[in-house]
């Protein structure tokens, strides 16, 4: 089963992955079987503490992109990805006129915040595609 | 922000950008893929990856990104509210000692050596090597910020648990401490594949027989050894880091990792003042120094290594010249090597850091060309953050410094003065940590 399916059966949680892990090696020590005279330890978790997770409702969809404006955001300036929104740019243009299509970078480098860009989307966008790399 | 956003990344990245959707509150998040890499690749290859089949969803790109943005949301999808989630069990067992390693190892908690089993007693003898509370937070959880392995919490116990595991004693439990509080945790999770260091500094070197002589920086002291284990288990276990195709996505990994490369100064054989103290601190306090970057290279294979007589302020600049640009040196030097730098009239780091600031060069086309500059410093330039801002108005066979700054140029000494051999880190500085305060 995929971790994302997983993830979203067991309430999201990595934790409940690493649970499913160790159910997984107990198997496997019940199987290869302990040596009763074995002294019998009991270990505590080396884990931090997850942070809890907030749910965010998707943003609602239209019926179709007529009129609307989309921006192609390069978020990473990884190599090439660039050329790709120009190319997607292109693409649209050409097969869907009436959608108008906004190329932006993200400032700063990668993992750097642009609230300035976020707003100028929120104020002026219907929806937005991220480059995120690689 | 209330608007539909698609993300868009190689399918190389598929289980990442998954678990990331996830962790972030959005499990149904409409991603797109294209075929891995995007780097490299000419106009026309990327043009012709828009019209092909998104190697997930089989769809066409361009048109799964129309059908994405115009499909009315499902219910899932609709989803709000907040959910805690766990990081697995409390304790592990009881079992035996042998199931306990297998255990730990299968599920990813340990570096693939055999740990110490960190029995409750252990922990609590680990926890008489601090004054603080077991349930001091070192770190709360952060939601929402930074990097994804980099928002769990956790508590001087927590910290515990990972020095048993490495084999640390109580008595080195505050340089954990340390370490742990500085929240750089090792295993950084860049495809980079970056390793780390740390430096101890002050009177615990002795206390703690951590070596600075012979062998410093091999496995000759049962403190370096697992001092350096400690802060990679953290990295693991503390903040959900190390998790191969997720929190770790390092191409080649870094044999740094095992051990994070620590370093004691001889204080006593150094003719400079020593690293924490021209951070700040006083000679008497501890401290301890933790850097990262790519790797550490020996100086054996600078040009001009064999000349006579040895000029090792020219031999470090030569090494420096092949590095990371945007990270920062680290210099390990024997004792003998610094002495005949004061020889060559180096009577302080700063003024050898400056020899090497102003001496080591590049031309801006290399610049621009390095690894770096186009996706970390570039955008700083945009930001008008100096001296990058500058230097990407400068015609391309201008010559500009190899550094930002002199400050970038660290170095450190220690050895057992079998040899003149020095080793640079091409790392940069993080943070300092007093020990002190964790005693």
């Amino acid at each position: 089963m995929k971790r994302r399916e997983l993830l979203s059966l067991f309430g999201m949680s990595p934790g409940l992955l690493l649970e499913a892990g160790v159910a997984e090696a107990k198997d496997k020590n019940a199987v290869r079987g302990a040596v009763e005279s074995d002294p019998k330890l009991t270990a505590v978790s080396p884990k931090g503490t997850p942070p809890p997770i907030r749910l965010y409702a998707m943003a609602p969809r239209a019926n179709s992109l007529d009129g609307k404006t989309l921006y192609l955001v390069d978020a990473t300036h990884f190599d090439g990805s660039e050329t790709l929104l120009m190319e997607m740019q292109a693409w649209f243009r050409q097969n869907v006129p009436s959608l108008k299509t906004v190329f932006r970078k993200k400032a700063g480098a990668y993992a750097a915040d642009d609230p300035k860009l976020w707003a100028e989307i929120k104020a002026n966008a219907y929806a937005t595609v991220m480059a995120i790399g690689h | 922000m209330g608007v539909p956003a698609i993300p868009m990344c190689t399918v190389a990245y598929k289980e990442l950008a998954d678990l990331t959707a996830a962790r972030d509150g959005m499990p149904h998040l409409r991603e797109v893929f294209t075929p891995h890499p995007v780097g490299g690749k000419t106009s026309a290859e990327l043009a012709a990856y828009l019209v092909n089949p998104d190697p997930v969803s089989g769809i066409p790109i361009t048109k799964e990104i129309v059908e994405d943005l115009t499909r009315p949301l499902s219910a899932d999808e609709m989803k709000s509210g907040t959910r805690s989630i766990a990081a697995g069990p409390a304790t592990y067992g009881p079992a035996s000692a042998d199931n306990l390693q297998e255990l730990f190892m299968t599920n990813g908690m340990t570096d693939y050596l055999p740990i110490v089993i960190p029995t409750a007693e252990k922990v609590e003898a680990m926890l008489k090597g601090t004054s603080h509370s077991p349930d001091e937070v070192l770190r709360t959880p952060l939601q929402g910020v930074g990097y994804t392995s980099a928002r769990w919490g956790y508590t001087v116990r927590q910290v515990a648990v990972n020095a048993v595991m490495a084999g640390c004693k109580p008595e080195y439990f505050p340089v954990v401490l340390a370490m742990a509080f500085v929240g750089t945790l090792g295993l950084f999770g860049s495809t980079t594949s970056s390793g780390s260091a740390i430096v101890i500094n002050g009177p615990i070197r002795d206390k703690l027989n951590v070596n600075y002589g012979l062998g410093a920086l091999s496995p000759f002291a049962h403190s370096n050894a697992t001092i350096g284990r400690s802060w990679t288990l953290m990295g693991k276990n503390l903040t959900n880091g190390g998790i191969l195709g997720d929190t770790y996505q390092g191409s080649q990994g870094n044999q740094l990792d095992y051990n994070n490369c620590v370093i004691a100064e001889d204080e006593k054989n150094s003719p400079w003042t020593p690293l924490h103290v021209q951070f700040g601190y006083k000679a008497e306090e501890n401290v301890v120094s933790l850097f990262g970057g790519p790797d550490v290279r020996q100086g054996a294979g600078a040009r001009g290594a064999g000349a006579e007589p040895a000029m090792f302020d020219q031999q470090i600049s030569y090494m420096c010249e092949s590095m990371v640009g945007g990270s920062g040196a680290l210099a390990i030097l024997d004792p003998l090597v610094a002495k005949r730098l004061v020889e060559q009239g180096y009577e302080s780091k700063e003024k050898l850091s400056e020899y090497v600031y102003k001496n080591t060069k590049r031309a801006v086309k290399d610049f621009k060309e390095s690894f770096l500059a186009p996706f970390h410093l570039y955008p700083l330039a945009l930001e008008g953050r100096e001296p990058y801002a500058s230097w990407y108005k400068l015609p391309d066979d201008a010559v500009i410094p190899f550094f930002p700054s002199a400050k970038q140029i660290n170095f450190v000494v220690c050895g057992g003065q079998a040899n003149a051999f020095f080793q640079i880190a091409n790392m940069n500085h993080f943070r300092s940590e007093s020990i002190d305060k964790w005693m």
